[in-house]
This record gives structure tokens, sequence and C-alpha cells, in this order.
């Protein structure tokens, strides 16, 4: 029986775990950081093969989503060019609050090696970035660590985050 | 406070409301199962399509221009980011026409390296096609399935030249590095065991009765549209035109290699299915074939021509006019002779051409990049029309599409 | 003080030094031999066109014809000499030399592996026929060229910019055309998406890859040195470093803690 499991020395005695409102959401809110497939170049291969059998993103409770009604986090895999950069900035807005955005690769965070005509150079341009991401590709692994990195930062911060005006850029 | 800001929904002159019972719906340009950045225009009536307008260019990069910008040994890595599933045989091809364009013969070990790097590279695209297609078609576990074996496929590269996904693995005039220590037994045991993972994987679809339903009879490419779309590859073997660079206008060391091309006649996807299974088989025979052929082979790595290729480092480390000599073909660039070039190399998903038009600068005058994908995408335009919204995720994901290549 | 005049026709990079004696070597340009396939292939394209100069290249023909008889001309290779694959066309500028551009078909007979290109010079703006009737594959090669370079064709079914936007201006791949874009291009995404007058809230974009700035707390935040955004940047000189390590101390009591000496690392892989 569960009572029989509970240390009754803490907690004051009694099954009860208390905690506030700020640490309860954001443990939630952390450990299940579902990210929309943004997948746009290279760094998409990547971020597949860290969805896939051997890097396996489900451990984190990342779980990728095709609608970005269900995402909190946006995970910019690879290059954004300029006919494409309105639509990244729609489906931002589409997602609910609270939402997260990790640009991942070097395309995605200065336009890397494609300094060119048609490359946004940098998904800042366009939407609020919280996690940049370097490598071109980044391994899957480094990926992974970005979205623990990510989880550490949600904990931080105040889970009634949403309330605040969010950042134009 | 945030603006509202200006994105109001945008379809270039689409009416959505129509008189008659047609339905225009937009997919794309982010969506999963397009393999990428397609946009497509979809006119239904009912559930049939009616009229198919792709829209490209979502990820187009200016790689021609930044060609155009840049020296030849310096472009290499951007290749890479073309195909970017088989980074190799981008590199391979833009290496081999620059080589034919100056007119250099490589050494019989980078030879052999080079062809057991891109029929690795095939392997890899063609698990990672497999793996994708199958997701969207809706076998989940193939997906996992494939991706084990490619990540072993994917460390063998990583061994070679450090890199997973962007490979850089081939130079202009050779390869960079010989073989590390161990890895031919690596690869001997990779591809001895890969036969039987295929089993498993054909044991899994070929007569799954879902997996029949959904690819047998669609995307259907007759071979008169094969040819005047410019299909290659699979997309044209496909169609019963039996028609492979690798046999028909020889290049590296395939001449020597003995390989069957699988054809089919059947023109659908089912049949180009099963082209990509035997494709893998048949590069595993030429790895190992060309397992055999490596020890054999004198050890220099790079063409000798002093005035369009670095000399081996422990020459420039040690000789003063090696150094003289690297110094300003990396910091000026070699200088090809005048003259143009299209030399098309059979990558993983059909013919890969580089036009190289070279007026004796440091820069390539024009650099014209024949991706296979490209016309593999435009014929979704004739193929599309008149199969069922259901069949288009099988339809693109049969024709093999990577938009790395299609918008450059 | 009067800034130098630097031609704008074209501003690819350029070599910064030449060798004045140095002659550039050429690919050597063969005679097409007296018989043999291309031999028959040119004799059906001189039948019916002006054949300008023809002469054969690594092994592949090169014809060069006038651009009216653009369509005529792979007409009779298409059907009369089996070139039933056109695997590329595009076009090459040569506007600042010669004022137009030399447009090429690349060829491709799919029973003798034979490859052929035939080229054109067209002027800056003259037309050139669609060859689309002929080869699908021209749909979007013709598009394509016109979008990027600019070249115009006539006939074509569905004439629209294929790779940039509909409302791009200007053609990229032009000489003329900078590498990183004139001043519409770096701002097309910011006055689409924002507006003109959000300009100044983004700023320019930075064009110079190597740029890093450690005091710029607003965009950046250094890996164990992290303030606030916005901060002054002093605050992360002075502030203790914070560890960079997966495990908070004081972290979420839920996730069970993880310590170094309990994890195993395996010997090989399974």
């Amino acid at each position: 029986m569960a009572q029989h499991q509970v240390n009754y020395t803490q907690s004051g005695g009694l099954p009860v775990a208390l905690t506030t409102v700020d640490k309860i959401l954001n443990w939630g809110r952390s450990n299940s950081v579902w990210a929309l497939t943004y997948g746009l170049a290279c760094c998409a291969i990547e971020m597949m093969a860290s969805g896939a059998s051997r890097y396996d993103f489900d451990r984190f409770g990342t779980i990728f989503r095709a609608s970005p009604r269900q995402a909190d986090l946006m995970i910019v895999a690879g290059t954004l060019t300029k006919k494409h950069a309105e639509f990244i900035r729609r489906l931002y807005d589409q997602m609910t609050e609270p939402k997260w955005v990790i640009s991942m690769g070097s395309c995605a965070n200065t336009g890397g090696m494609f300094n060119t005509y048609a490359t946004v150079q940098g998904v800042d341009r366009v939407i609020p970035v919280d996690l940049y991401l370097p490598g071109c590709a980044p391994r899957p692994e480094t990926l992974q660590y970005a979205v623990m990195l990510l989880q550490q930062k949600i904990r931080r911060e105040s889970a009634n985050k949403s309330q605040k005006p969010k950042r134009l850029v | 406070m945030q603006q509202t800001n200006k994105l109001r929904p945008f379809f270039e002159n689409l009416e959505f409301e129509r008189d008659d019972n047609h339905m225009v719906i937009n997919f794309g340009p982010q969506h999963p199962s397009a393999h990428g950045q397609l946009r497509l225009i979809l006119e239904l009536d009912g559930e049939q399509v009616v009229r198919a307008v792709p829209d490209i260019g979502y990820l187009h990069r200016g790689m021609e221009k930044m060609a155009e910008n840049m020296i030849y040994n310096e472009f290499l890595p951007t290749t890479d980011r073309m195909d970017y599933i088989a980074a190799t045989a981008n590199n391979y091809g833009f290496a081999l026409a620059v080589e034919r364009l100056i007119g250099l013969e490589v050494p019989r070990r980078a030879q052999v390296i080079r062809t057991m790097l891109l029929e690795l590279n095939r392997i890899i695209s063609h698990l990672f096609w497999l793996a994708t297609h199958a997701l969207d078609v809706g076998a989940m576990s193939v997906f996992l399935y494939c991706f084990r074996e490619r990540e072993f496929a994917m460390d063998l590269m990583e061994d070679y030249c450090g890199a997973r996904l962007t490979h850089s693995a081939v130079r202009i005039g050779g390869v960079p590095l010989d073989l590390p220590e161990g890895w031919l037994g690596a690869l001997a045991k990779f591809v001895n065991e890969l036969p039987s993972n295929i089993k498993d994987y054909e044991d899994l679809l070929t007569e799954n009765r879902i997996w029949r339903m959904r690819l047998e009879g669609v995307g259907v490419v007759p071979p008169e549209m094969a040819r005047s779309w410019g299909c290659t590859g699979i997309m044209l073997r496909g169609s019963g035109i039996e028609y492979d660079i690798r046999k028909e206008e020889p290049y590296e060391l395939y001449d020597e290699l003995e390989f069957d091309i699988p054809v089919t006649d059947t023109c659908d996807s089912y049949g180009r299915y099963k082209l990509y299974m035997e494709e893998m088989r048949q590069s595993v025979r030429i790895i190992q074939q060309l397992i055999a052929m490596y020890d054999d082979t004198p050890p220099e790595l790079m063409a000798h021509a002093p005035q369009y290729i670095s000399a081996p480092k422990e020459d420039i480390m040690t000789q003063n006019y090696s150094l003289m000599q690297h110094f300003v073909l990396v910091t000026q660039g070699m200088r090809p002779p005048v003259g143009e070039v299209y030399v098309p190399t059979e990558s993983p998903k059909g013919e890969l051409g580089f036009y190289i038009n070279s007026q004796g600068e440091p820069y390539p005058y024009r650099l014209k990049m024949r991706a296979p994908s490209f016309w593999h995408c435009g014929i979704l335009q004739d193929l599309l029309p008149g199969t069922y919204i259901a069949d288009i995720v099988t339809i693109i994901g049969s024709t093999n599409i990577v938009f790395g290549e299609i918008d450059r | 003080m009067m800034r130098p005049y630097t031609p704008k026709d074209n501003v690819q990079a350029k070599a910064y030094y030449t060798d004045r004696f140095w002659v550039a070597p050429r690919v050597p340009e063969e005679p097409v031999p007296e018989e043999g396939v291309y031999a028959e292939d040119l004799a059906a394209v001189k039948a019916c066109c002006k054949v300008l100069k023809a002469y054969i290249q690594r092994g592949q023909l090169v014809i060069y014809i006038n651009p009216e008889d653009n369509f005529e001309a792979l007409k009779v290779l298409k059907e009369e000499r089996w070139y039933e694959m056109l695997s590329e066309m595009s076009a090459v500028d040569f506007l600042a030399e010669r004022g137009g551009f030399e447009l090429f078909y690349q060829l491709l007979n799919l029973n003798t592996a034979k490859r052929i290109r035939v080229k054109c010079f067209v002027e800056e703006n003259q037309a050139v026929e669609s060859v689309n009737p002929l080869f699908r594959s021209a749909d979007w090669a013709e598009r394509e060229m016109w979008d990027l370079m600019g070249v115009k064709v006539n006939n074509h079914p569905y004439m629209k910019r294929l790779i940039m936007p509909d409302d791009w201006e200007g053609h990229p791949l032009r000489k003329s055309y900078p590498l990183e874009g004139d001043e519409f291009a770096q701002w097309y995404e910011v006055d689409k998406i924002f507006g003109k007058e959000a300009r100044d809230i983004i700023g320019p974009e930075n064009r110079d890859p190597a740029r890093i700035d450690r005091y710029d707390t607003e965009r950046f935040a250094r890996l164990g040195h992290e303030v606030p955004r916005g901060a002054p940047a002093e605050e992360a000189e002075k502030s203790e470093e914070t560890p960079v390590r997966y495990q908070e101390e004081e972290g979420v009591f839920l996730i069970e803690k993880f310590s170094p000496e309990r994890s195993k690392v395996l010997e090989r892989r399974k």
C-alpha cells in the first residue's frame, strides 16, 4: 500500500509534499517540452536523428509535434531564408504561451556560412530566441544538451511569465 | 508591448471561394511530410487533385552566387549542404568536375577510398529514404530500425572524416586522409551485417498489406514523362529505362567493379521501393570488392600537379618551395584553364552534374549545379493531378527529393 | 576627398593579384571528327539551321547556334537524333563584356550515352523561344533562368518567379548584383513582417561572421556567467560562476538527483 511507503519523519509526518505553484508548474512544463518539427535544412536531419533510435529524445519528455498549437518549443533547425521568414513568424505567433525557441546551428544563429542575399542573418531578426546552439550541423548530443539547458531555464523563471508582454524580437 | 505585426495571409492571387466545387488548399512550406520546405498549392475536386502547383525556393541560399565569389577549394564545403543526406556525393561531383576541367588524374588509393565513401553514402541515403518514406506512409518501426543502421554507417563516416553529416571528405585531386587503423575491418563488419538487416526491412514491408496498398499503382511515371522531365537515377530506372551513369559513362573505378543495375517497368512507387532495396545490396557488393582492392594500392593520396594542388603535408613542412606554392594556392587559389565542362555523376538521388565555366580566374565565372531533385520536384505538377490527397505524401516520399539540392 | 570610381557592372570577387605575364591555358577544343555519332549529329543540326561554331571539349560536342534557331535545333536533335533528355539549361552572364547572356542546353542521348551542349548568345533584352513543348524539364529551368538571371523567354505557359519570392526586386545571379544583396534584399524580411518603421528597432544585418560582442547581454549569455537579460555586462564579470551542470542544487524535488558516481560508462556499444 502506498501509505507504508510514506516517510512520516519528513514533510511534517504527512503524506503531503509542499511546494510552490512556480515549482510545480515549471516541473510540469520543463519535463514535457514538446517541440515543433521545424526542420529547415541539414540540421533537420540531426534533429530527426536525435528523435530516433540511438539518441531517443523521448527520454527528456521531448516529443515532436507537427502542429504549432500543441508545441511549446520551436527548434529552428536550419537556414532561414528571406522567402520563408514570414512563415516562421506566423507559426511562432500561432504557438500558445508559454513558448520557447532554440536556434539550432550556425545558419539559424547568424546566417552561418551563407552570407548571401537570400539568407536571413539570424532568426533573432524575426523571432525572439532563448537558446543559441552552435555547430554546423550540431550533433544530436548537442541538441539534447540544449534542451536540458532550456529545462533548467524554464525551472528558474516564474510560472506566470506568459502574462508579461513578449518582446517584438 | 508587442505591436501587431504586418502579417496577413498571403496566397498569391488564389481565390479560395470559388463557384465550382473545387477547393484550393495550401500544403507547406513547413509540412512534416514534405521532406523539407515544399509548398504545394492543390486544387481539389472532392479528394482528387485537379491541379498542383509546387512552389519552391524556401531554401534558396544562393550557392551558385557564393561559388562565383569563392576560390575552388573554398567552395567545396558548401557542396556538403546541397544534398545533405549524402554529402560526399556532392563533394565528389564538384571535385570531379574541377579535375576534369584541369585534366587531372587521381592516384589509385584515393580512387578506392572515394568509391568506398560514395557507396557508403549511397547506403546512408537509401536508409534515410526508407526511414522517412516508411514514416510518412505510416510504418513507424521501420524508421527506428533504419536509423539504427544508419547511425552505424555515420559512425564509419565520422571515424574517417570527423563529421556526421557534412563530410567534406573528398578534395580536389584526391582525398586528404588515408583510412584510419581498423576502419576497413569495421566497414567489412558493417557491410556484412547489412544484407540481413535489409532482409528484416523487407520482411516488414514487402508483403505488408498496407504498404502494398499504399504504394502499388501510386505515382506512376510513364517512361515518356520520365525522359521528358529529365528524371534520372531510380526515378528513371523505375520507369523501365536502364541508364546508370556508373555503367554508361563510368568514372572513378566503376568500370572495374562488378555490380548490377536493377530496373523495373512497374513505374510506380512500389517498384521504386524495390529498386532502393536492391541498390543497397549492390552497394554492399561494390564495397566488398573495394575492400579487397585497397591493400594493393600505392600510398599516394593526392594527385601531383604543383600548379593546382598543394604538395603533401610532409613536403610543405620540410621543403621551402612546397611551402611557397601551398601559400599561393591557399591565399590566391588555383587558376584552372579557360573553358567549360559539364560532368555528370550518379549521386544517390540521380544525375548530379556540375557545369563550370572558367575564365582562367581563381573564381569560377559561372557554376551551375544540375541537382536531380530539382526535376524530380518539378514532375509533381504532372504527377499529382488525378491522384487522391492521401497519396500525395507517398508520391513526394518516393521521388526522394531533398530541398538543399532543389533550391541550392 | 573623392571616392575612386569602381565599375558596378561586375561586383563579384576578383583576384587581387595577377601576374601580368600570366597567360591562362585553355581547355583544348578539338575539331569534330569526320565520322561517328557526333559528326552525324552536327550534320543534322547543320541541315536545319546555321551553326556558328562546333567543337568537342572534354568529350562532349559543343554547338553554337543563333538564338532564333534554338527551338528548331533542339527539335531536330530530339526527334531525329534521339537526344531525348534536356538534363540542364541555364545562362551565363556576359553583360559586362559583351552585353548579353550565353545560354546552354545540355542534352543527353540515353541510347548512345552521348552528351551535347547547344549554346547561343542572346542580347540583354532579346527573348528566346521556350523549348517547353519539346522538353517538359525546360518548364522549371526557364523559370529559374528568368528568375535568377533575367533572361526573357517567349511562349512559356507559366512564366513566374520560381526561386525568389514574387515581390523580389532584381535578378540575383547577375554579375551586377552583389553577393550580400542590395538594400531591398537586406531589409526584405523586416519590411515584410514588421513594416519599414521597425527597421530602427531591429537594426541592420550583421554581415561580419566573426563579430561577437561579449558585453551584449541583450542577445548573448555566457555559459557559467549568466546575468538577467539586458543587465550591465560588469555583473557578469563580478558574479560567481554559476555551475554549468544539468542538475541544480536547489532543483525540482521530484526529479531524482544525478550524481556522477552512480553513472555508468559502457565499455562498448550495445
